[in-house]
């Protein structure tokens, strides 16, 4: 009677224990799934948001030897990019951007120049928007994929001339925006990174005619995903050296810390040069995946340079490693 | 019948994800998509199929074991998939670079020597091969927890900044092995 009476109570706890372990298995699964797709599982977009670009943008004097060329579609480019002020997912950007304010904007000027001062975009395009040059770049992220965009600004040493930075400054250090309740990727507990981001190049690199004070990309100026309303784009380093959302620019004798190169200085160089040759740690640079559009993905050989080498090698004499 | 509800069950991520690839559904890079999500689904796996004797004997529940072959032999087929998007999309079949990225690239080196654990524990999944290696079996297949351990180095490895997932997955590995190491090995009692 007494063993009986025992094994009904294990039977009864038995089946309570297999129902528990029923339940928490499925909220397991349940919980994953909301963590890991819940957020980032593509949605549809509305059909506008696809809308045709043009694949070939009209010759300009200034970029001949690229103009003509095949574009990344906008489509891709706008929905595929790294912010990690948004967030760590290439989807992020444009999700998570809808409370970021991008007017008013002002971009502040100081160290060694002569004529410091804080000025809105207006006064850095300089010309009303419309009439700024556009570029088409190759853009080769760090983590070996590309695209082909045009970019819409004007040369940054146009606007760096009229604050006339002073013979003793060897470094411009760019500062991004700091705010953390219009950017969730700022306020994320599970980022290493520190905020404001910062990157910097040598004066001379900065007032290279390639370098480009962008204001808009495919004549858009509403892509908070792609670093505007003001970003620098320096096509021939790693995307991570063209730095987005920037408030502040400071000109310097002492090199400047650059926030991925203060991250991990083996992997990220201060310089980060595009050289086929030279592997990131973890992965090879030979090759870069070249994304045309959703899907569209081809695979590459790199340049060194990214394909400006001729522009711009005469900037890195002696051994391209200190350059990395 | 519940044999095959519990393949459809383990074959579903692998369906979702090939019915959102053709459906265009994967964003602007699908191949980094598969890779991703092919990996993570193996790292699922290995964690259920070295759970799943755990829960068996808590909750008395032999018949969780019958599936254990299963899950193994999926979380095999889900990084399998994870090494063929890798070799396709990332090295477009270049084998000297293979060769190559093994040798250079700790990441690489470790999951491919992951594969290798697994691939030789789906060898030795069968009935004939259980017969066959006698006492020598349960010592080979309990080098899943080196696949383990392997796999989550390989995802830490995978961090630029974001520490969250890759971080809970290792402490969810240690933790296995932890477990294993102090109570020995769930499927002997």
């Amino acid at each position: 009677m007494q063993s009986k009476l025992i094994r009904i109570t294990d039977q009864t706890a038995y089946r309570r224990r297999r129902f528990i372990a029923g339940a928490l298995g499925l909220c397991t699964l349940g919980g994953f799934g909301a963590l890991r797709y819940g957020q980032h599982w593509p949605r549809s977009e509305a059909s506008a948001d696809k809308a045709p670009v043009p694949a070939v943008v009209e010759a300009d004097a200034a970029v001949l030897h690229n103009a003509g060329k095949r574009l990344t579609s906008k489509h891709a480019a706008t929905h595929y990019n790294n912010a990690y002020e948004f967030g760590w997912n290439k989807a992020d950007p444009y999700r998570e951007s809808g409370a970021f304010q991008m007017t008013p904007w002002a971009v502040s000027f100081d160290g060694l120049c002569a004529k410091p001062g804080t000025f809105d975009i207006d006064e850095l395009m300089g010309m009303p928007f419309s009439h700024l040059e556009e570029r088409v770049y190759d853009f080769r992220c760090v983590e070996a994929w590309s695209m082909v965009i045009p970019y819409n600004g004007r040369p940054l040493r146009d606007i760096i001339r009229a604050v006339e930075p002073l013979g003793s400054a060897r470094y411009v250090a760019f500062t991004s925006v700091l705010r953390p309740k219009e950017m969730p990727g700022q306020a994320s507990a599970f980022g290493t990174l520190d905020w404001p981001y910062v990157e910097a190049l040598t004066i001379k690199e900065a007032m290279h005619p390639l370098t480009f004070a962008t204001f808009g990309v495919y004549g858009d100026r509403e892509l908070p995903q792609n670093g505007l309303p003001f970003r620098i784009t320096v096509p021939w380093k790693y995307g991570f050296k063209s730095p987005k959302f920037i408030v502040r620019i400071t000109f310097t004798e002492e090199r400047p810390m650059a926030t991925w190169n203060v991250e991990n200085p083996k992997e990220y160089g201060w310089f980060s040069n595009v050289y086929p040759d030279i592997s990131h740690p973890r992965w090879s640079q030979a090759t870069e995946r070249r994304i045309w559009d959703d899907g569209e993905i081809e695979r590459i050989p790199s340049r060194p340079y990214n394909g400006y080498a001729d522009q711009v090698a005469q900037l890195y004499p002696g051994s391209v490693q200190q350059y990395r | 019948m519940i044999r095959l509800a519990a393949h459809l069950l383990l074959a579903t991520p692998a369906v979702v994800l090939a019915l959102a690839w053709q459906g265009r559904a994967l964003g602007v890079d699908p191949q980094k998509s598969l890779i991703f999500e092919s990996g993570i689904w193996t790292f699922n796996l290995l964690l259920l199929v070295l759970f799943l004797p755990r829960v068996a004997r808590w909750a008395h529940w032999p018949t969780l074991l019958r599936y254990r072959r299963a899950v193994g032999l999926w979380a095999f087929t889900y990084a399998s998939a994870h090494f063929l998007f890798f070799l396709s999309f990332l090295l477009g079949w270049d084998f000297p670079r293979l060769a190559e990225e093994i040798v250079k690239r700790p990441y690489v080196l470790l999951g491919f020597s992951a594969w290798l654990t697994l691939f030789t524990l789906a060898l030795t999944s069968t009935r004939g091969a259980m017969r066959r290696l006698g006492r020598h079996w349960k010592r080979l297949h309990s080098t899943v927890y080196i696949a383990l351990a392997l796999v989550a180095v390989h995802y830490l490895l995978m961090i630029r900044s974001d520490w969250a997932w890759p971080v809970s997955y290792a402490s969810l590995a240690l933790l296995m092995l932890v477990l294993r190491l102090r109570r020995g090995n769930p499927a002997r009692s």
